[in-house]
């Protein structure tokens, strides 16, 4: 081949590859212009050559491109555009005229610097290659990752909620458990309760009748022979029969007192237990504090002075047995946390002579002297298994258990506390059930949106 | 040496031409001390040069580092990025040359105030991702070239440059490279810090060459020496 044929070769190639391929001088004229840019642009070479870029194509972005094309016969060097960053140059249509998919061609662009014999650069070459394909190619991955993405996210909140209905369930069976101990106990007790309480009555019966029956022999005293008399008088006052007469009374009495605490706590337990019959209901706090206070009192009586603020709040509507979930979880975590001995301070509000209009809110609060929660631990104590109790001591439940509850009771559970100094937790409720409280309790549970094969499948061999 | 860079380097440090941080490097076995000191100077001169071309068509004053030149295990790379870079968030995007010299150049912009440095390159406005994207791989592409280019113009070298592409835009300094995407286990590097003091910008460019390479370098570096 001669070089004739070489620069026709050359030519032929430059004017029908699919690629844009212009050139242009230090001032911006097109002096080459293909049969591609021909084509998208419906500009001739013949009506460009000559014409500065910018004023034949006022919508390039002509700043920035002047100082592109500038650095490149400053420099010298290669420069470059990505569709990526800027899908294109020149708007052209794509190649898609049927399939469509994008609005214009996608480009990426090569600004070559072309160097006379001395070394000066007088032109600038820029090719421009259809990226459109690629594109959409990317387009398409992008989108399917976007929704592997999403139910990844799924996945993940699933595993979430199964973990807390697993930590709820496993509260509620320990609760449950403990709830039916405490109501066979209960009923254990009611039996002997109900006979020593009646055989009391008979008993105090009894000793009124048999001591009436001594004042009527001592009425009598005066017609013994003095000798007897006198035998009597000394067994009396040996026996110190005055006082046992006192003490009988009293005896008999406080004995009935702690017959009632006894039927107080057994009702207590009753209605604590009562866990299950979980209906809303109009309830005083300050009574589910008190009756949970008995429930727990054997846990707290040797360590807690127990002082009660109590501004008698109007009732809430709420589910009465969960509630008393809460309080019990607040009461103990303050036992605990008091170690050898300190001060609970059961808080209500607000008072209602001090609010204007209805009470909107009713809150509660479980404050103690106690060890306090460091800054990083309260992110984490509502955490289901959350625990720094040893084995046996804490499950680390009570928290997060108390959270759900509070939560779907469309109230809050705030924390403030200081280590060495205590911590107080206040619950916030609604007055009146809300409309949130009954979205989040009545809520699809699990099963309704968890298939067993999913459970199946995030569960794994050993359990998620 | 950390972010802020255009300090010029340590005496003893470029004038030996080899050795960055003592821990990272080893002393170049492929490149003889003469070789060695020409490379130094040719890209003493190459840098000088690319920074006055910059600086042109910026408009803007550029001042440059002298250049660090040092053999490197492979694996180091990142902990010398970081060396180089410092603590601070960076973006960073990769060009590769190829011809007589064959490698890839690293560069790696720390904090600078993006929309000025955008209206400096004739951007409208403030700069959306795409465009801060674009920016970044056009500075890359400017210093690559300018750098490279400088050192293959003294050469004689034709070098040839690849379109740069994105590493990520605000990046742990660490991460700019990852130990497990490298496939060389040593590489000749050469490294130099620009700062625009108007702008605040500072960009590192660091280039490497796989070891393997050597050989091409040492004969157009030989060549040259005859030349002088
Ligand atoms: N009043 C408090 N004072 C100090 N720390 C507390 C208090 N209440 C809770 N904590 C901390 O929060 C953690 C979590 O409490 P949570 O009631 O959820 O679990 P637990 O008491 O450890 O175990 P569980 O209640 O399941 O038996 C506790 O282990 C404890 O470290
Ligand atoms: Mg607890």
């Amino acid at each position: 081949m001669d070089e004739n044929t070489d620069l026709k070769l050359l030519g032929f190639i430059v004017e029908r590859l699919e690629v844009g391929i212009l050139a242009i001088d230090p001032q911006f004229r097109v002096v080459l212009w293909n049969r591609f840019m021909e084509t998208h642009s419906g500009r001739d070479l013949d009506s460009m050559r000559g014409q500065c870029l910018f004023e034949s194509f006022p919508e390039l972005p002509e700043r920035w491109l002047r100082r592109k094309i500038e650095s490149v016969f400053e420099l010298g060097n290669y420069s470059f555009t990505s569709w990526e960053q800027r899908p294109y140059l020149f708007r052209f249509q794509h190649n898609r005229p049927i399939t469509g998919g994008v609005d214009a061609m996608r480009q990426n662009c090569t600004f070559l610097p072309l160097r006379d014999a001395s070394g000066v650069v007088r032109l600038v070459v820029l090719t421009l290659s259809d990226y459109t394909d690629t594109a959409l190619i990317q387009q398409k991955l992008t989108a399917a990752m976007a929704v592997s993405d999403e139910e990844r996210r799924k996945q993940r909140a699933l595993l979430r909620r199964l973990q807390d209905a697993k930590a709820q369930l496993f509260q509620s069976e320990k609760l449950a458990s403990i709830g039916q101990l405490a109501a066979g106990v209960a009923h254990e007790i009611n039996n002997p309760v109900g006979f020593v309480t009646s055989n009391l009555g008979s008993l105090e019966r009894y000793l009124i009748d048999l001591t009436t029956l001594i004042e009527s022999y001592a009425s009598h005293a005066d017609q013994l022979p003095p000798a007897a008399a006198e035998a009597v008088r000394r067994q009396r006052e040996k026996l110190d029969y005055d006082f046992i007469r006192e003490d009988l009374g009293a005896l008999i009495r406080e004995s009935r007192e702690g017959l009632d605490h006894i039927r107080r706590i057994i009702l207590d337990l009753k209605d604590f237990t009562r866990v299950d019959q979980s209906g809303w209901q109009l309830a005083d706090l300050e009574k589910a504090f008190d009756s949970t206070l008995n429930v727990v009192w054997n846990e707290l009586k040797y360590k807690a002075t127990i002082v009660k603020d109590y501004r008698h709040p109007p009732q809430v509507e709420c589910i009465p047995g969960q509630i008393n979930q809460v309080l019990m979880n607040l009461l103990v975590n303050a036992g605990h946390a008091l170690g050898e001995k300190g001060e609970i301070t059961l808080r209500t509000g607000p008072d209602p002579s001090e609010v204007t209009g209805a009470v909107a809110e009713v809150w509660v609060e479980v404050e103690d002297d106690g060890c306090g929660i460091s800054v990083e631990h309260q992110k984490r104590i509502f955490d289901p298994f959350f625990t720094t109790k040893p084995v046996g001591q804490g499950t680390g439940l009570g928290l997060s258990v108390s959270y759900n509850i509070i939560r779907r009771h469309g109230g809050r559970i705030d924390v403030r506390s200081t280590v060495g100094v205590g911590t107080c937790f206040r619950l916030t409720l609604p007055v009146q059930r809300s409309e949130v409280a009954d979205a989040v309790s009545e809520s699809p549970d699990l099963a309704a949106e968890v298939t067993p094969e999913e459970l199946l499948a995030l569960e794994g061999p050993d359990g998620a | 040496m950390s972010t802020a860079g255009a300090s010029p380097a340590p005496a003893g440090f470029a004038a030996a031409g080899s050795a960055a941080p003592a821990s990272a490097t080893t002393a170049p076995a492929n490149l003889s001390e003469d070789q060695t000191a020409a490379l130094q100077e040719i890209a003493n001169i190459g840098m000088g040069q690319a920074g006055d071309s910059i600086a042109r068509i910026w408009k803007q004053f550029v001042a440059l580092s002298v250049p660090r030149i040092a053999l490197v295990e492979s694996g180091r790379i990142p902990t010398l990025i970081h060396h180089f870079v410092g603590d601070a968030r960076v973006s960073a995007a990769r060009q590769a040359f190829h011809g007589a010299m064959r490698g890839e150049v690293l560069v790696v912009i720390g904090r600078g105030n993006r929309d000025q440095l955008g209206e400096l390159m004739g951007y409208d406005g403030q700069l959306d991702l795409g465009e801060e994207q674009e920016m970044l791989l056009d500075i890359a592409n400017v210093l690559g070239g300018a750098c490279i280019g400088g050192i293959a113009r003294q050469l004689g070298a034709d070098v040839g440059f690849s379109a740069p592409s994105l590493i990520g835009t605000d990046l742990d300094s660490h991460a700019v490279v990852r130990p497990e995407e490298l496939c060389v286990s040593t590489a000749l590097c050469v490294e130099v810090c620009f700062t625009i003091e108007s702008n605040q910008l500072s960009a590192h460019l660091i280039a490497l060459m796989p070891r393997e390479e050597l050989v091409n370098l040492a004969q157009l570096l030989d060549r040259f020496l005859c030349n002088l």
